[in-house]
């Protein structure tokens, strides 16, 4: 069936010895070190690309756990003392009725992030594994997480919103909790993993045949 | 063009060692795993130590929200609320901070902050916004590592810590006593109650109290509690008296306290101390220090002890020296046979009465034998005339029977005991109290008034400013009529009479009648005699008869006094008539007729007949005299009938008496009455004319006859008045009969009305008399034919 799909082999950048700017997508030929347009380096393939999307990725992964254990809100009203995490804060959502807020932060803040964090090890483990790869989809999928990934942190936006207006002493006040700082240093980590991951490893095991 | 030339060098860069090839990136992760752990591992060390705090119930307390307090700073937070095995209480799993927990004594104190409401104010207000809150309290006692607690339901009154004396009160009961109501000492807050629980007994209440550290210093064996609750309002002799405890004390209940006196031993923990009912009595308890050295007596009383209760006041002349312990009945064998006394056990402090205060009991019972020996008694008093409460006093008796004390192997001492006056003096009280009651003095203000208008109102009258005048005209008259000469020959005639009577009197003498005559006037001296021994109740009769007149006095007499000064004035022009002044010649004749009756009487030896009518007459005079010895009773049945009398309304009487009067008047006044006069003037003539007659007749012999039949008569009185005793006693009855006749005929009876009706009667009798005057003017001689 794989083969019925891909029934010819890619011809990569690399294959037909050119290497394009990351930059600004200009095609050299091989071997050029420094883009004649914008002066970046080029380069085939990143070196280590795969170490530094593994790396950020872990630390995104590190920073996700006290995200959501520590307490998001704390949350002072009349007195009444309240520390919501954000599974707690769904639930909370959930129990007042509010399916749709309550879907949106689910969304933002667990599938979103989940996602990523499996998206970017599912690509960082396909590279370099011939007969698995769907190139197309992969690009696909990878331009998908990049692109959403910095609408994970509209949780940190609405914490940090909160925390600046909602400071009325007494009656109400609302502070970011540790998992605020946590979560957007997990976003953070898992976004320099996406941009850290070269999209071009993809394409290799399309040409290992040939090689 | 390439295919041909030589594949290129596949120039393999040296592979550079795996270290070589490590991206500097792999830091992050890295430093985020340190951090991470750091963090981690820090906020476990930091966590506190974890609790069991053993609750009720877990009202209000949330995990995690919940906060553990001391000296209200938070020191923890509540975990965990869960139910101990066999779910009977709460176990509150709290984390407190290291630190905190590490100096946790066992004994340290946690109870849940619960907004609270009450009398003395709000507390834990801060909760109803916040939430309770668990509050701690205890000593810290570093290296201490209790785990395991049980929380009190409340607060505690006493926190650990605090600086004071913790003391126990015993009440009657704990109706005023409420948990944390305030001991005050002049007014000042100085600590507060617990909650009151019963005595073990059942027969009290007891509360724990805590005073504050500066102040339990005044606490000594010499203070009184008492309770302040409420109001206090007693009414005595020295007038009205109220109480009132401050505000908090009158809602929640309060206790004060005070040193009665100097010298109070200082106490330890936990001294117990009576709570008194008011301050009166907390005072008072001083003087009936009783327990420690008082002797004990018993007193027996016949009389009610109704009054008398356990802890009134045992008095010796006024000064209180113990009180009544106890008051029962006991059966007690008497020769007489079994019967009940009323006991009361009394306790006398030593210290009261003079002695020592520590003296030994048997000195003390010696001493007061002493007393008993000399007189001293005990007797039930009241404390004031207004209370019916009683107080044992202990007082000298001087006519008191010899008594001791009476010792008895285990009972106490038997004190004896007199009859108190107690019911005499209220009895009289009251009498007097009846008896100003039922003086009718609104009664006796009206009449008094009533009779001072009738004697204005009589004084008033013309009739009585006319009386004067005829009664002058009348002597006028009279003298005018003394002044005739026939009238003046009268004593010449009376002269021959006598000369004739003292003829008869030398007869009578020469009889010897007259020392029947000496006898029976002495009985009539002795019937005298009598008569004034019965006159001894006259005074009674007089007071009556004053009486009376006070009432006749109040009688309307206008009317009688106009009526008498007409009467006089129609007998002065009877008097006036021709008619009237022809009678003393008819008068003279009728004398000179009978002197001669006399002589010729003299003459046929009537004297000795006399003499024996005299006898006769002595001995019914001596049966008289005897007879007049019941006259006192009688004398006093009359004295009663006047009072009766007195008491009947004799106005109506007096009102018909002058209609009677009047009646007289109008018969007096009338032509027929005037013509009389003439008519008995030639009525006497007849008479005179017959007594010739008769004198010619041998009326003398018949005369004499007649006499014999009065001395028959005489003997019959004689012998009838031998049954004057019965009659007497006969009349006494009557007159007893008639007192009760009387009294049955009140005011406004049938027997008033019908005395009027005789009057009335007597008065048309009047007018009849004067039809017959009419009559016996037209033919006197129907007079002495009969027809």
């Amino acid at each position: 069936m794989e083969n019925a799909l891909h029934p010819r082999p890619v011809l990569t950048a690399r294959a037909a010895g050119l290497v394009g700017c990351r930059n600004c997508g200009r095609v050299h030929a091989r071997g050029t070190p420094h883009c004649a347009r914008c002066g970046s380096r080029l380069s085939s393939r990143e070196d280590g690309s795969l170490q530094m999307v593994w790396a950020w990725l872990i630390a995104g992964l590190i920073a996700y756990i006290p995200a959501n254990i520590y307490p998001m809100l704390l949350t002072k009203s009349l007195g009444h003392h309240a520390e919501s995490t954000i599974v707690g804060g769904v639930f909370d959502l959930v129990d007042h009725g509010s399916y749709g807020i309550a879907a949106i932060v689910f969304t933002a803040s667990i599938i979103i992030p989940v996602g990523k964090f499996f998206a970017i090890a599912y690509l960082a483990w396909i590279v370099g594994r011939p007969g698995r790869t769907r190139g197309h989809r992969h690009t696909r999928l990878y331009e998908v997480v990049e692109f959403i990934g910095r609408w994970s942190m509209i949780d940190v936006f609405v914490v940090a919103i909160l925390s600046a207006l909602v400071q009325l002493d007494f009656a109400a006040t609302i502070n970011p909790g540790i998992a605020a700082v946590s979560f957007a240093l997990s976003v953070a980590f898992t976004m320099l993993s996406a941009l850290s991951f070269d999209p071009r490893l993809i394409w290799d095991a399309e040409e290992a045949p040939q090689t | 063009m390439t295919e041909h030339s030589p594949a290129e060098m596949e120039i393999e860069p040296p592979r550079r060692s795996f270290w070589r090839n490590l991206s500097v990136v792999w830091l992050v992760p890295v430093i985020a795993v340190v951090v991470s752990l750091g963090i981690a591992w820090q906020s476990y060390a930091d966590r506190g130590v974890l609790v069991q705090l053993e609750f009720q119930n877990a009202t209000g307390i949330a995990p995690g929200e919940t906060v553990v307090k001391f000296r209200e700073v938070t020191v923890g937070t509540v975990e965990t609320v869960g139910f101990t095995a066999d779910l009977a209480r709460v176990i509150i799993g709290a984390r407190i901070d290291k630190a905190v927990a590490a100096s946790l004594p066992p004994d340290a104190l946690f109870w849940v902050v619960r907004p609270q409401l009450s009398a003395r104010g709000v507390s834990g207000l801060s909760t109803v916004l916040s939430g309770v809150y668990i509050d701690a309290a205890f000593t810290p006692v570093a290296g201490s590592s209790a785990k395991s607690f049980k929380g009190l339901e409340e607060a505690p009154l006493v926190r650990p810590g605090r600086q004071g004396t913790r003391i126990t009160l015993r009440a009657k009961n704990g109706n005023q006593i409420s948990p944390g109501a305030p001991v005050l000492y002049r007014g000042v807050e100085v600590g507060q109650l617990e909650a009151p629980r019963l005595a073990p007994s059942g027969d009290g209440v007891i509360v724990n109290a805590f005073i504050a550290s500066p102040h339990d210093a005044r606490l000594t064996t010499a203070t009184r509690f008492w309770d302040l609750s409420g109001f206090a309002v007693s009414i005595g002799a020295s007038g009205l008296k109220l109480d009132v405890g401050n505000l908090a004390a009158l809602v929640s209940g309060g206790i004060a306290f005070d040193t009665i006196f100097v010298g109070g031993q200082p106490i330890g923990e936990d001294t117990v101390f009576d709570l008194f009912p008011e301050e009166s009595a907390a005072r008072e308890s001083v003087f009936n220090s009783v327990g420690a050295n008082a002797v004990r007596l018993s007193v027996e009383f016949t009389e009610s002890v109704n009054g008398l209760s356990s802890g009134a006041a045992v008095m010796y002349r006024g000064l209180r020296v113990g009180e009544v312990v106890a008051i029962g009945a006991e059966a007690s064998a008497t020769p007489a046979g079994r019967s009940v006394v009323l006991r009361a056990t009394i306790a006398v402090d030593p210290g009261a009465i003079g002695l020592s205060a520590n003296m030994p009991a048997d000195e003390t019972l010696n001493f007061i034998d002493g007393l008993v020996a000399d007189g001293l008694r005990a007797q039930l008093a009241t404390t004031s005339i207004f209370s019916a409460k009683l107080v044992i006093e202990l007082n000298p008796v001087t006519d008191a029977p010899p008594a001791r004390l009476i010792r008895r192997p285990g009972d106490d001492p038997l004190m004896p005991s007199v009859e108190s006056d107690l019911p005499n003096f209220t009895a009289t009280a009251e009498g007097v109290l009846e008896r100003v009651n039922a003086l009718p003095i609104e009664e006796v203000m009206a009449q008094a008034i009533s009779l001072m208008a009738s004697i204005e109102d009589i004084a008033r009258e013309e009739g009585t400013r006319r009386a004067p005048d005829a009664l002058v005209k009348l002597l006028d008259e009279t003298r005018g009529l003394i002044g005739k000469d026939d009238t003046q020959a009268l004593p010449g005639e009376i002269r021959q009479a006598v000369a004739e009577l003292r003829g008869v009197v030398a007869d009578l003498r020469a009889a010897g009648t007259v020392d029947r005559l000496a006898s029976a006037i002495a009985s009539a001296d002795k019937v005298a005699g009598d008569l004034a021994a019965a006159s001894g109740d006259f005074p009674q009769l007089v007071t009556g008869l004053r009486d009376l007149a006070a009432k006749v006095n109040a009688l309307p007499a206008e009317d009688l006094v106009a009526s008498a000064t007409q009467v006089l004035d129609s007998a002065r022009a009877l008097i006036g008539t021709d008619e009237a002044r022809a009678l003393p010649p008819a008068l003279t004749g009728a004398l000179n007729e009978v002197q001669a009756a006399v002589a010729e009487y003299r003459a046929s030896g009537a004297t000795a007949r006399l003499t024996e009518a005299l006898v006769s007459a002595n001995q019914a005079a001596a049966d008289v005299s005897a007879a007049s010895a019941d006259f006192p009773a009688l004398v006093d049945q009359l004295s009663a009938v006047a009072t009766k009398v007195d008491a009947l309304p004799a106005e109506d009487l007096v009102v018909a008496a002058t209609k009677v009067l009047e009646s007289a008047d109008a018969l007096i006044g009338t032509e027929e009455a005037r013509a009389l006069p003439p008519a008995l003037t030639a009525a006497l003539g007849e008479v005179q004319a017959a007594l010739k007659e008769l004198r010619e007749g041998g009326a003398v012999a018949n005369t004499n006859a007649a006499l014999a039949s009065a001395r028959n008569a005489a003997d019959a009185v004689a012998k009838a008045t031998e049954a004057l005793p019965d009659i007497t006693a006969r009349i006494e009855r009557l007159v007893s009969q008639a007192g009760t006749l009387v009294d049955a005929y009140g005011a406004r009876s049938d027997f008033n009305a019908q005395t009027l009706a005789v009057l009335r009667e007597v008065s048309a009798a009047a007018r009849s008399v004067a039809q017959l005057a009419r009559t016996i003017e037209r033919n006197p001689n129907s007079l002495l034919i009969g027809r």
